[in-house]
């Protein structure tokens, strides 16, 4: 699936030579689209496929992570500033949206649109102190942010229910459980087609530009003109807004939240693995990195129960993805295709800007 | 107001705690020098190294203390392997991200295996000296504590000494400040990196079994550790070794004496503030650290 993102993976690429996904009109467009059609309509059909309640809940939960990868890919994707903490934004939506439904009375989607702005406006502190210097310290951040939230809200029983947990009322009473995991099934599905609808316009505009800039190489973007910081800022907090909505949702959805979940550091993990299994630099990477590892740990969930190994397992996966696939499976794919596309063929193999200049940092062993 | 000697015994076991804080962010700092990398499973080690003090107190019925002599040396060969095997084999574009997530992973990894391994039982060593305590002008001090940061300062001074009036030292630091440098006079920093790392992760066993001797340890026990510690590097400026030890040393007072007040659970939100404070007001530290600037 390529995004207007992999054009520009080489910035200062002047006689670059077409690239595999430049230059396959036809045959890749088709299969792009065919693609996106069949995980449309297999996405829609679900429910109506899936056999019992259980199933469909564990579809809920899949399209639970891939609207939170999505979400983190916005931040991730473009600017390549890794956030391990935005599982606490999604804890901070889901305990905003349950307690502005127990404490204040909201209506439930009042108070999911509320906690929406509410977590956004957080965001911006937040993003401020963690974005004016670069990498390390983002990181540092994010990782702090979740452990600060998971203290407060264990701690500050009263208010948060603490380690006792907080029940969120079902906002469609009425509903029998099988129609109440249908209704949010769609509601997800929405939410999804909404995020990844924002993603691809933000990745064809100009403020993409700049932030696609960033990643590549923040102090010529910012020689160049773009605001880096307001960029950062403004993506975070979009990030941070979606991410929110994913989390009220749960809440919503789950009626039951424990700081110990809602604030854990795997939640940040998966969202990390999801997207960067699937490539963070394409539109449905995250969502495919989702469908693999979600349904991978429901299945595993539903067999083995909640284990140590789970950690294990993620560490491994997040572990060999980090050190041999850092791209994704999507471009790992497309190059597979590539080698099949018998009208490129040649012997010659192309080697982008950015890949040059990777081996040239290599071959020096220098630091970047 | 607290009385007097609260108040002294506050400062002594803030002082105390420092220690152990400061020489684990000591490992912290080599990492970042060297290869610019964040060590998220810095503390996993620590509590991996408790364990194994835990594990041979328990089963093998020996002083946890004499763990060290098998732990300091593995965990000085994982901090080689890792370096050479894994960290320097990514892409050096996205090094620093990555190396995070691969960290990260290993981290994930460690508290996985300690939970299959020893169950997420909560796991405490009951020393024969255990509940010994000295009288120092009205305060009391447990045995263990002193003798967890006699290890921390012994650790320290020795690395100290290594990093200043060694040849090996000398080149470590080369290769930190200058690296293209340090190649043309003929140090071969690729091995040097590799050893450096190697000791930032035996400060982990040390520290790790100063720790076993007075806490209570659980596999996820290294989230508690890491946050502070990422505080302390970046309040002391990323990359400088004395700002960390007195960023330690202040953080790990304020904590003890926030704790009068506050309760243990939420003096610990004092490191947390501290780093967002830093970052929002002074993002390159408070003692220094010319490599933070960029980072």
């Amino acid at each position: 699936m390529p995004s207007a993102s992999d054009t520009v993976t080489a910035p200062g690429a002047a006689p670059a030579p077409p690239g595999p996904a430049a230059g396959r009109p036809r045959l890749g467009r088709v299969l792009t689209i065919a693609a996106v059609v069949a995980l449309a309509a297999a996405v829609l059909a679900f429910p109506g496929l899936a056999p019992n309640p259980y199933i469909l809940s564990a579809g809920i939960v899949v399209l639970n992570y891939a609207v939170l990868s999505t979400s983190w890919n916005f931040v991730g994707g473009f600017t390549g500033y890794i956030s391990l903490g935005h599982g606490a934004l999604a804890g901070l939506g889901g305990y905003g949206t349950g307690l502005l439904v127990t404490k204040a009375g909201l209506p439930s989607l009042a108070a999911l649109v509320l906690a929406m702005l509410l977590v956004a406006l957080i965001a911006v502190p937040i993003g401020f102190a963690a974005l004016r210097v670069r990498g390390a310290s983002f990181v540092i951040v994010s990782i702090a942010l979740v452990l600060i939230m998971l203290l407060v809200f264990q701690s500050w029983a009263s208010v948060t229910g603490g380690s006792r947990g907080l029940v969120v009322p079902r906002p469609f009473p009425d509903l029998l459980r099988p129609e109440h995991h249908r209704v949010f099934y769609y509601l997800y599905a929405g939410l999804l087609a909404l995020a990844l609808g924002v993603w691809w316009l933000i990745d064809r505009s100009r403020f993409g530009l700049g932030l696609k800039a960033i990643r590549e190489d923040e102090d010529k973007a910012e020689a160049l003109g773009t605001p880096t910081f307001a960029y950062k800022l403004v993506v975070f907090v979009v990030s941070a807004a979606f991410t929110a909505l994913s989390g009220g949702l749960y809440a919503l959805w789950f009626g039951d939240l424990d700081p110990v979940f809602q604030f854990s550091i795997l939640t940040g993990s998966y969202m990390v693995l999801m997207a960067l299994l699937g490539g963070v630099r394409n539109l449905f990477g995250p969502l495919v990195g989702a469908l693999v590892v979600g349904t991978a740990l429901e299945f595993f969930k539903g067999s083995f129960g909640n284990t140590p190994l789970h950690l294990v397992a993620t560490g491994v996966l997040l572990g060999l993805v980090v050190m041999f696939m850092p791209d994704g499976v999507l471009p790992a794919l497309r190059n597979l295709f590539a080698r099949f596309d018998r009208t490129r063929q040649s012997s010659i193999r192309e080697v982008s800007a950015a890949e040059l200049r990777d081996q040239r940092l290599q071959s020096t062993g220098g630091k970047a | 107001m607290p009385s007097g000697a609260l108040l002294f015994q506050s400062v002594i076991l803030g002082l105390l705690l420092g220690g152990l804080y400061a020489l684990l962010a000591a490992g912290l700092t080599l990492y970042f020098g060297i290869m610019r990398v964040v060590m998220i499973a810095h503390s996993a080690f620590l509590i991996l190294a408790a364990y194994l003090a835990w594990f041979t107190h328990e089963r093998l019925g020996i002083d946890p203390l004499l763990s060290m002599v098998v732990t300091v040396p593995l965990f000085f060969a994982a901090g080689v392997l890792m370096q050479r095997g894994l960290l320097s084999r990514l892409r050096p574009m996205t090094l620093t991200m990555m190396s995070v997530l691969l960290t990260f992973a290993i981290a994930v990894l460690i508290e996985g295996l300690l939970g299959y391994a020893f169950t997420g039982t909560q796991r405490r060593i009951q020393l024969g000296y255990g509940s010994a305590s000295i009288g120092l002008f009205g305060a009391r001090i447990a045995v263990v504590k002193l003798i967890a940061f006699g290890l921390a300062a012994v650790a320290l001074l020795a690395l100290y000494l290594l990093m200043k009036k060694t040849k090996f030292g000398w080149a470590l630091r080369a290769t930190i400040q200058q690296p293209d440098a340090a190649r043309l006079v003929g140090i071969d920093t690729e091995k040097i990196a590799g050893y450096g790392f190697g000791l930032g992760l035996a400060t982990a066993a040390i520290g790790g079994t100063a720790l076993s001797l007075d806490t209570t340890i659980y596999p996820s026990l290294h989230w508690h550790w890491i946050g502070p510690l990422m505080a302390i590097i970046v309040v002391g400026g990323l990359g400088s070794v004395p700002g960390a030890a007195a960023a330690a040393l202040l953080l790990g007072l304020m904590q003890s004496l926030l704790q009068i007040p506050m309760g243990t659970t939420w003096a610990q939100t004092i490191f947390y503030l501290a780093l967002f404070a830093t970052l929002a007001f002074r993002p390159q530290g408070f003692f220094g650290g010319r490599l933070a600037q960029r980072f």
